[in-house]
């Protein structure tokens, strides 16, 4: 059921509505039963795995719980550990099974043969169970957080299972700690009509920054992605600049779906994205982008590996650990790897130069708040961010060095003579998709200075009515959606 | 709190249900069938007709409504559109049925020959997406279409908003009763050439597909819960010719003869014109625009001997003479004057 269907509005609506009538008391069980039959309605059996890692994750808490109240401070760490240790291997090993198991063994297999060694291992090659790489994180961060003692342990497994499989969050985030979510389940959620209104723009912002756009875009990186060595010079960038444009789009529109509806329900949600190509350098661009996943890493990799309080050496190693981790997370491919090994590398890079780029603007007296070097400076880091998206997208590691190799030709004339109506959009769709680029960084450049759903609150009925009515005229008539279109799945529901 | 979120919820939907449903006639396509239909059901429910023509594309260019009215004084309307499926006839007579009472029924039967549980999605659309909103076009939309594509058939906006690239100033200010005066009827003037491969009649029946069978049965019974009189035809056609592109019953001929004997259970007239070519002088070269349909020439001896069988076994009131219907008189002026310059047109062509 995804978020951009007619089943899905009718669900929500049904179970909203539900909801908002019950007994406080019977909430939490009203939403676990819906998160489940969401979940199942894709496929029943991996219920399953989630249902393990639930009672891992309950289970783990409850023996940690009991561990912390072992006087011998020892003893009481040393169990405490080992129960990290053996719920963490439980939770990853299930991971692991699923999304790696198949690219290590082919990888194993492949590099011993080099050496004249066979090797033979079990075959497993099952479907990635949706939102495994989401929900394993959320139960992880449980763990740690009992660890911590920063929550205390849920002693309602039908509550530790709603964390888990919380149907807004559980096919692409955003990502919660539970020590901002766990405690959300307790609350009384009484319907508020602003809270309802501002959670239902959320989804309609969402809705068409997905079929509008975000589809819309997909059309030109598919056709040129698919067969790179067809194309040359700004096709690709062309084709490249819209990849960056529509994961943007697809994850935010899967985010603020998420969050709208979390909204309308009464969760506050992580935002995911805070205008993250008006980034000025690559560290920020992180603390914009993909911000949960960001605070997880940061929260329960990072700091535990140091974070930057360990020299230099240490800090340039714990930042390519989290990247390469981050890389790994998104999918096992070596693109994947690649991708965060860059941006692991970015950082680097500017740390590294940070004492010569502060020489060289004090040498030639170069004013930075000015719009212009900020401007350079956007550029730059969204140049950057393009780059390393050519190995996400590509299909293959051989697929992304083409691309480079072939992005490196100068033909304007393809703009001028056509050609890049060629690329699957035709004039008026493809001006659409530039006009929806272009909405995009407005609003983003809006909501930096000012909260746009506040300002809208602040207007007359009639314009902001016009303004709700106008989105819905929009979705209605250039959605991407319906029987003459194949409907795109979310970038970020197949990780 | 709750009051005031009801009110503005369901202001907020209607207003939206009112977007759509501009949007909707704005974005279905604005074909033939759509004007024919707009004319029939809603927009000339003035006109009273003595005769509703409903069917497939057969009975499009069967039976002439000008021809009806010129030599009877019959009022008539043909609500066929090409490909219709039986069971969307039996909902577009229900929602004839809403403005005029008691008509005498006409249905061309071709379609029973098709096995297939849901029409060509083209066909159906044509009379579905031109329907105005109501229980009966819910009841259609859920019998006649496969469930996936529900939605797309109560919104047609869903399937046709891709059209935003296209549309003309005739989406937005399509005429509907620019031509009336055919009164839906739709005929080829081109000339078949070629004789009927039909294989000779035969008295064998073969079973009717059980959708098919179920809605001629639907129809039947409507017909005396309605009480008005039905009648039901065969068009000539070449039954070795059917196109192959429809799945159809493997002989067509044995299948007509089964509804011919459930027809006679239930005394209701059905007239084969199949059987019936050699009576009317029917030329098969000339009096058909191809393998399955007539054109003006051959649907003018129809209508003729149709319009003798209905003054034969009806009380029809000969209208000529009553000056509430001298628009009929225009039209039908009209209409000669149309056919007429198709003519002259395809002779200018020929002598080119």
């Amino acid at each position: 059921m995804q978020f951009t269907s007619l089943n899905f509005l009718m669900f929500f609506t049904i179970i909203s509505a539900i909801y908002f009538i019950l007994p406080h008391k019977f909430q939490w069980l009203w939403l676990l039963i819906c998160s489940y039959y969401f979940y199942m309605i894709v496929n029943s059996k991996y219920a399953i795995v989630m249902i393990t890692s639930t009672i891992i994750t309950y289970l783990s808490g409850l023996l940690i719980e009991n561990a912390n109240k072992i006087i011998n401070e020892k003893k009481s760490n040393q169990l405490k550990k080992l129960w990290v240790f053996v719920s963490f291997s439980g939770e990853l090993g299930i991971l692991f099974m699923f999304k790696y198991y198949s690219f290590f063994n082919k990888s194993l297999v492949r590099t011993l043969n080099i050496f004249s060694i066979p090797l033979h291992l079990p075959f497993f090659d099952y479907l990635l169970p949706l939102g495994i790489s989401f929900y394993t994180l959320q139960a992880l961060s449980y763990i740690v957080d009992v660890y911590r003692k920063d929550v205390v342990a849920e002693r309602n497994l039908g509550k530790v299972a709603l964390f888990v499989s919380f149907f807004p969050q559980v096919v692409a985030g955003p990502i919660e700690k539970s020590k901002n979510m766990l405690h959300q389940f307790d609350k009384k959620h009484v319907f508020n009509y602003d809270r309802v209104k501002n959670g239902l723009l959320l989804i309609l912002w969402g809705v068409i920054l997905k079929i509008v756009i975000a589809d819309r875009l997909a059309i030109v990186v598919n056709t040129v992605y698919n067969k790179p060595n067809n194309y040359k010079g700004f096709a690709i960038i062309i084709a490249t600049v819209f990849f960056t444009f529509q994961i943007y789009c697809d994850f935010m529109s899967i985010s603020n779906i998420a969050r709208g509806a979390a909204k309308v329900l009464g969760f506050k949600v992580t935002n995911n994205f805070k205008q993250p190509f008006l980034s000025k350098s690559i560290k920020e661009f992180w603390s914009r982008w993909h911000v949960s996943l960001t605070s997880w890493f940061k929260d329960y990799l990072y700091f535990p590996l140091g974070g930057n309080r360990l020299g230099r050496l240490r800090t340039y190693s714990n930042i390519m650990i989290v990247f390469l981790v981050s890389g790994l997370w998104h999918g096992a491919t070596f693109n994947f790897i690649i991708w965060g090994a860059l941006h692991g590398f970015y950082q680097i890079i500017a740390y590294s130069l940070k004492p010569f780029k502060e020489k060289v603007i004090k040498t030639f007296k170069i004013k930075t708040e000015v719009f212009s070097f900020k401007l350079v400076q956007m550029l730059t880091t969204f140049m950057l961010v393009n780059f390393a998206f050519i190995f996400f997208k590509a299909e293959s590691l051989l697929s992304a060095i083409t691309i480079i190799k072939n992005s490196f030709y100068f033909n304007p004339w393809t703009i001028t003579n056509g050609s890049i109506f060629k690329l699957g959009l035709e004039p008026k769709d493809f001006l659409i998709a530039s006009i929806g680029i272009i909405l995009v960084i407005i609003v983003d450049i809006m909501q930096r200075k000012k909260n746009l759903s506040v300002q809208l609150s602040k207007q007359n009925i009639i314009f902001r009515w016009a303004t709700y009515l106008a989105a819905v005229v929009v979705i209605l008539v250039l959605g991407m959606y319906g029987p003459e279109y194949s409907m795109q799945q979310f970038i970020y529901s197949q990780f | 709190m709750v009051k005031k979120t009801f009110l503005k919820g369901s202001i907020f939907v209607i207003i939206t249900l009112i977007i759509i449903f501009v949007l909707n006639s704005l974005f279905i396509i604005k074909t033939n069938h759509r004007a024919k239909l707009a004319q029939g059901l809603y927009t000339n429910t003035g006109d009273s007709f003595d005769v509703v023509l409903l069917g497939s594309s057969h009975m499009d260019a069967l039976i002439n409504p000008n021809t009806l009215w010129n030599k009877y004084g019959i009022t008539s309307f043909d609500y066929a559109t090409g490909g219709q499926p039986i069971d969307v006839t039996y909902y577009l007579l229900k929602e004839v049925l809403k403005t005029h009472k008691n008509p005498i029924v006409v249905v061309d039967l071709y379609y029973l020959g098709s096995p297939d549980k849901f029409g060509n999605e083209g066909y159906v659309r044509s009379v579905l997406d031109n329907l105005k909103f109501s229980p009966n076009k819910l009841d259609a939309i859920i019998n006649c279409t496969p469930q996936k594509q529900w939605a797309n058939y109560f919104f047609p906006i869903f399937k046709y908003h891709y059209r935003w690239k296209e549309l003309t100033e005739n989406d937005f200010n399509f005429d509907t009763s620019k031509n009336y005066y055919k009164k839906g009827f739709n005929v080829s003037h081109d000339l078949y050439g070629e004789e009927d491969t039909s294989n000779p009649p035969t008295t064998e029946t073969a079973d009717i597909p059980p959708k098919t069978q179920e809605y001629m049965k639907k129809i039947i019974a409507l017909s005396k819960k309605e009480g008005f009189k039905l009648i039901f035809t065969n068009t000539p056609h070449d039954y070795n010719k059917i196109s192959k592109a429809n799945s159809w019953v493997p002989e067509p001929a044995k299948t007509v003869n089964e509804i011919a004997k459930i027809s006679k259970d239930n005394k209701i007239p059905f007239i084969n014109y199949c059987n019936m070519m050699d009576e009317l002088g029917f030329d098969f070269k000339t009096d058909m625009a191809n393998a399955g349909h007539l054109n003006v020439f051959g649907s003018n001896k129809i209508t003729l001997n149709f319009g003798g069988f209905l003054k034969e076994n009806y009380e029809l009131v000969d209208h000529r003479k009553d000056s509430q219907y001298n628009e009929w008189k225009s039209d039908y002026i009209k209409y000669v004057k149309a056919a007429a310059a198709i003519d002259l047109a395809k002779k200018k062509d020929q002598s080119k």
